[in-house]
């Protein structure tokens, strides 16, 4: 296990230019010269930042500019070196740093680091047409991490990306066997080592990153507020907070999709953005897992909505998702010490400097 | 046909189809609902247009010019159908049949209207 990683976030747009290249290849093309172990490049389904545009596919107007959020994953310094370029890019839009550690190699860990106990992410990256024996690998994952007692996990599929610091990037005319797919669960952290230890020797070439986090609310029961942080560490570097919503199958909140009716709600009320990405399968709780069928046209696939703001906005927002998830969903909480946002007015929030909380 | 059409044709069909952009974003980024409004806006508001012409008896190549060219690219079946699919996937079966009847119901209403109030001028 590397212990001092760090997973940088770009959350962006489909038609970002910079010097008339798309933000999007500039970004991963920066990542592949870094040889960055992981980075993924996601479509998101629909979204709003700033300027409380809606972007979404539902709309054929409106899903010109879909949201797009570029995750990369490797040690701090690999990482911090990528950075300044890596925001010089970013004309509108989102950057995030977290910390995480890395497992490759060997996956299976005795024990984890004390504050993951609580509740881990974790975060498994394979090729898209990766096999374990006949079957695609990351249905061989997610069956392994339900039976391990993972609260859910959710397969979001990849357009680009590195793996093991290689560029894969899904082509029109191509099987893109290996291009990224990302497989993102959340469990307890005796539930991520079972976890950990089923998938032991399964994978080829494993890649994955562990997270902490908080579990708020499971199949619309409530467990826990998301932690009430300060506004800043000790030093005074601004401290911020991360929402995640994984709503599965078809969750539904009034009898509209869920990820519509929190995306809808969280722009009516004034948030600063949210982005949704859809997964291709995933489970949640005790339902076994589930993806689209054949000649199905309602279509069961787990939608991921992300918010992150100012630790008090956050509580905010936690209660706008509290009602919306009344009936279904898993959300989880985590820190964000790391925030950087730019607007087009070339008006900037936050900076990448780490704070450091302990809780 | 003479090519002078044929361009009259491809030139007016970009501005119907730039005007259907512009109503559509600017119907769409008003409403809050699932319900595709603004595909409904530009479909109802060509029907009606479509019926103002034939009401005021305009044929031939200007007929060609404005209908085809220019309503023909302002109006969308696809993305209506498109859309309705979305709504589908979504589970919005109500809406989804909704979008398609509604959708019919107006179209028709405002081709008729545009008709007779074209017919009466």
């Amino acid at each position: 296990m590397i212990g001092d990683c760090l997973k940088l976030t770009v959350y962006f747009g489909e038609s970002d230019r910079v010097d008339g290249r798309l933000l999007s290849d500039a970004l991963l093309d920066l990542f592949e010269r870094a040889e960055l172990r992981a980075s993924v490049l996601l479509r998101g389904v629909e979204g709003f930042g700033i300027k409380h545009q809606l972007h979404t596919q539902r709309f054929l107007t409106l899903s010109e500019d879909l949201p797009l959020v570029a995750v990369a994953v490797d040690e701090r310094e690999r990482i911090e070196r990528v950075l300044p370029e890596a925001t010089a890019l970013v004309g509108g839009g989102l950057v995030t740093l977290e910390r995480a550690r890395l497992l490759s190699d060997h996956v299976a860990v005795g024990e984890l680091p004390e504050e993951l106990n609580e509740a881990t992410k974790v975060s498994i990256v394979l090729g898209r047409d990766e096999r374990i024996g006949e079957r695609p690998a990351f249905l061989t994952v997610v069956d392994r991490l339900r039976a391990a007692g993972l609260s859910g996990a959710s397969v979001l599929l990849g357009v680009d990306g590195t793996v093991h610091g290689r560029r894969r990037r899904a082509r029109f005319f191509s099987r893109n066997a290996g291009v990224p797919l990302l497989v993102v669960g959340v469990g307890s952290g005796a539930a991520v080592i079972d976890g950990l230890a089923a998938l032991d020797g399964l994978l080829a070439d494993p890649l994955l990153t562990l997270e902490r986090v908080r579990v708020c609310k499971r199949d619309g029961r409530r467990l826990a507020e998301p932690r009430h942080l300060p506004d800043s560490d000790p030093s005074g570097l601004g401290v911020w907070q991360k929402l995640t919503v994984h709503a599965v199958e078809d969750s539904r909140h009034g009898g509209h999709p869920l990820y519509v009716e929190l995306i809808r709600r969280l722009r009516e009320e004034g948030a600063s953005g949210a982005t949704s990405v859809r997964g291709m399968w995933g489970f949640s709780g005790d339902h076994p897992p589930h993806g689209d069928r054949l000649l199905s046209i309602r279509r069961r696939v787990p939608v991921v909505t992300t918010i992150v703001d100012r630790p008090d906005e956050i509580q905010r927002w936690f209660r706008v998702v509290d009602e919306v998830t009344d009936e279904a969903g898993l959300v989880t909480s985590e820190m964000v010490p790391a925030f950087h946002a730019v607007a087009p007015e070339t008006r900037r929030v936050g900076g990448l400097r780490l704070a450091r909380l302990r809780y | 046909m003479s090519v002078l059409v044929w361009l009259g044709v491809a030139a007016l069909g970009g501005v119907g189809a730039v005007l259907r952009l512009r109503l559509d974003a600017l119907v769409q980024l008003r409403t809050d609902g699932e319900f595709p409004l603004g595909t409904f806006a530009v479909n109802v508001v060509g029907s009606f247009c479509l019926g103002l012409l034939v009401g005021l008896g305009i044929g031939g190549d200007a007929l060609l010019l404005a209908g085809t060219g220019l309503l023909g690219s302002f109006t969308t079946f696809s993305t209506w159908m498109f859309e309705t699919g979305r709504l589908a996937e979504d589970g919005e079966a109500r809406i989804a049949l909704a979008n398609v009847g509604v959708s019919i119901c107006a179209g028709l209403g405002a081709g008729a209207l545009g008709w007779l109030i074209g017919a009466a001028a």
